[in-house]
């Protein structure tokens, strides 16, 4: 007897996720279901249990909706993305041609695709629900109740996966075929999740959550939420918590919301599998390939403050090959949103201190997404300085004063800006807060290029990349400011500025220096 | 003789009025159990016709027939009798050899019981059964390319197509497969569709050659025929011949240029 195609890629797609513990493989299934069951049924019950009298409290607030919605938003959206960003990071359609010389429908592939990493979900999806339903028990719904709520998590969380899987296909076959188009995709898996973050910003510092609560300013918000299909089960959870036991309450609200739910989910499997003989193609989208144009203003500048010579056109090849890769605009672009929202939701304006506070542990991020990349083309790319006279000097040189050129201006060009925002800020308090803020992303540049030669990350999945980016993001602005300002500011009673002028300042380029140097003699080791 | 593999004008255009032409009007047989050497220079388009060949793209003009059934109309019966190794195949490294073979028969709708054996002399052939269980992360380029050829012939299909099969390996691993294609052909009454620009490999293995640039067909033949065509003394002066190359004369013209200038 032949087995469904989709079952056959849906089993290879859960092999490959499960590669890393094959030996736990036959029994891994049967853990998980023990571990969710023992969640959903003893841990999740006595945990909410704890809080039902504020979750009484809750439900009836004119806010319990929209919040609702807003959280499931949230997890629908991740739905979403997750596929879509893993995809882009790595786009590959190697793997496409044994599909499409097999005999095996697209849509057969996509099904199987989607099942084979649904389980994964399955489980993030079962903890929700069960910590859902653990919250609702003790109002006492009915079976019917439960069940319908249960089965609107799996609806919308799986509609959201199968519009991720899809969304993620297409985009892999559009992307995957030219150098340009895996650049594209890398560069769009960053940005992506810019949404996610402006939306938990806001609610953290924007006072989304109170203006929910204000019958007057939640109006638009609670429009727009109702309209999308994550938003429909949380009417009905609202209806059943406020009515527990009699479905007939909400047996209008209830028909139309779930019933809305189920069409979704059905249009978006109809269309979905509509869409997969799109998703899986290896015709060729373009052969237009790029091109570089005579050098611009910019990149003479860069040539001249490279000193003219064979340096400068060192200089300006590392400006060519950085900027032309979209994936590294992304990151600056990424950083710049990020600072964006961070002032928009987070930082108030008369606040002097929260601008230098912010630059402090946002600002050495960019650094590393600048700097960061000097070993992530692998190690060949090393060898062409080796193997040139006095290369690794070169290459040390010129990777600072392309970090500098880069972090410098946009740090200072930041800081004015957010500076400006406030219009009882002097000039003199712009200047003082400028020059700190340069001073301090130089060193963390400087920091930033010796840590990655010292500690080399030679691709993106490598481990050292991540532990550097913990120490750029943790331990240096945790080490050169905060702690020297609790210290300082408990035993001598110094302020911010006084501790970043005389410890974050100066320690920032003693170390930095020391890591520069401890890593271009690492470089010259490097074999 | 039979004649399995039939392409009647197969064209495969791109771009803006179909303007870059990877392959142009096609008109080839081959004929069974022989093995044709399909050989190019890097871009000529040997990879579109295996690709159209297998149902893989669709041709913008012309067809074709691949033992017997239609490019355009019998797809999924032209992808069962056919068994391709792509020039830059991917393979699934998470998977060990046998997992990923499994996949395959699985696939191209090997029954559960003849896989297992199939598999084992598969592996069992290409040296791969005591290492049947690590992943594929772990193997060498040529072992990598060992399991793709046992994936083409999974099924044991009436027809083989290997793109570029021996380009990635060292003269060990090249010969070894040279040798299976040896045996596939003569034991096995394959039919063999071999893409290449390495001229000894298509000389040694093929009994006719195509020379195909910029997507057109230019010759046809056995190599002797070929070369005795073009008025040289070897395949490669042939293909040069035919295919146009940098004259002798101007290897150094760089350097006479610097030494004009000084």
């Amino acid at each position: 007897m032949t087995r469904h195609k989709w079952l056959v890629v849906a089993r290879n797609e859960y092999r490959i996720r499960t590669s890393n513990i094959r030996k736990i493989r036959p029994y891994f299934p049967y853990l998980v279901i023990v571990l969710l069951a023992i969640y959903v049924s003893f841990i999740a019950p006595r945990l909410f249990s704890l809080f039902i009298d504020d979750i009484l409290a809750f439900i009836i607030t004119y806010a319990a909706i929209p919040i609702v919605q807003i959280i499931l938003f949230m997890v629908f959206f991740y739905f979403i993305i997750i596929p879509i960003t893993n995809t882009l990071k790595e786009v590959q359609t190697e793997q496409l041609e044994i599909f499409l010389a097999a005999p095996i429908k697209p849509s057969d592939v996509l099904l199987g695709e989607f099942l084979g990493v649904m389980p994964f979900y399955a489980i993030v999806v079962t903890v929700i629900a069960g910590s859902f339903t653990a919250l609702m028990t003790p109002m006492q719904l009915d079976l019917a109740q439960i069940a319908i709520t249960i089965t609107i998590f799996v609806l919308t969380f799986f509609s959201a996966l199968w519009i991720g899987t899809v969304t993620a296909s297409i985009l892999r076959t559009r992307l995957g075929k030219t150098a340009r188009g895996k650049d594209v995709g890398r560069a769009l898996a960053l940005i992506i999740a810019l949404p996610m973050i402006a939306l938990m910003y806001a609610i953290m510092g924007g006072g989304l959550l109170q203006a929910l609560t204000d019958p007057q300013t939640s109006g638009m918000v609670r429009t727009v939420l109702s309209v999308l299909p994550s938003s429909w089960g949380a009417e009905v959870f609202i209806g059943f918590a406020s009515n527990p036991g009699n479905i007939g309450a909400t047996g209008f609200e209830t028909l139309t919301r779930f019933g809305g739910l189920v069409a979704f989910f059905l249009a978006a499997l109809w269309l979905g599998a509509k869409a997969a003989n799109r998703a899986y193609s290896l015709e060729a989208t373009t052969f237009a390939a790029s091109r570089a144009r005579p050098d611009g203003v910019f990149y003479k500048t860069v040539r001249r403050l490279g000193g003219g010579g064979p340096f400068g056109t060192l200089l300006v090849s590392m400006f060519k090959d950085y900027g032309r890769r979209l994936e590294n605009l992304s990151k600056i672009f990424y950083m710049l949103g990020l600072l964006a929202l961070l002032n928009i939701f987070l930082i108030q304006p008369d606040d002097p201190e929260g601008i230098l506070v912010m630059t402090a542990f946002v600002l050495p991020l960019l650094s590393a997404f600048v700097v960061g990349e000097v070993t992530l083309r692998g190690k060949e790319a090393l060898f062409i300085y080796k193997k040139a006279p006095s290369g690794i000097g070169r290459l040390v040189k010129a990777r600072l004063l392309k970090g500098w050129l880069i972090v410098v201006p946009i740090s200072a060009v930041v800081t004015i800006a957010t500076s400006l925002i406030n219009p009882k800020n002097t000039l003199a308090f712009l200047l003082i807060n400028t020059g700190l803020v340069v001073l301090m992303v130089a060193a963390t540049v400087i920091f930033v290029l010796g840590l990655f030669l010292l500690n080399p990350a030679f691709s993106d999945k490598s481990g050292n990349l991540f532990v550097n980016i913990m120490i750029v993001m943790q331990a240096l602005p945790f080490g050169t400011f905060l702690i020297p300002l609790i210290i300082l500011r408990e035993v001598f009673d110094l302020g911010l500025y006084a501790t970043l002028s005389y410890v974050t300042v100066p320690l920032s380029w003693l170390m930095g220096i020391l890591l520069l140097y401890l890593g271009k003699r690492k470089l010259s080791r490097i074999e | 003789m039979k004649v399995v593999i039939r392409t009647d004008k197969l064209s495969k255009y791109y771009g803006k009025h179909g303007a870059i032409k990877a392959v142009d009007e096609l008109d080839l047989e081959v004929y069974e159990g022989e093995t044709f050497g399909l050989l190019g220079p890097n871009g000529a388009g040997k990879t579109t016709a295996v690709r159209l060949l297998n149902c893989i793209i669709k041709p913008t003009r012309g067809t074709a027939t691949v033992n017997g059934h239609d490019i355009l109309k019998e797809e999924v019966k032209v992808k069962r009798v056919t068994g391709l190794l792509a020039e830059s195949p991917g393979l699934y490294e998470k998977l060990s050899a046998y997992e990923f073979l499994e996949f395959m028969g699985a696939l191209y709708d090997v029954p559960s019981n003849v896989l297992r054996e199939r598999i084992d002399d598969l592996l069992k052939l290409f040296g791969l059964h005591d290492r049947r269980d690590d992943l594929l992360e772990g193997y060498s380029r040529g072992m990598k390319q060992k399991v793709l050829i046992a994936a083409a012939l999974i099924h044991d299909p009436p027809i083989l197509f290997l793109d570029e099969p021996t380009s990635t390996l060292d003269p060990r691993a090249a010969l070894m497969v040279k040798d299976l294609i040896k045996k596939l052909a003569n034991g096995a009454g394959k039919t063999i569709f071999i893409c290449s620009h390495i001229l000894p490999i298509v000389e040694e293995l093929c009994d006719r050659i195509g020379i195909i640039n910029q997507g057109r067909l230019i010759a046809l033949g056995t190599v002797d025929e070929i070369i005795a065509q073009t008025r040289t003394k070897t395949l490669e002066e042939a293909f040069i011949a035919i295919t146009g190359g940098v004259e002798e004369k101007e290897l150094l013209a760089w350097r006479e240029h610097r030494r004009d200038e000084a």
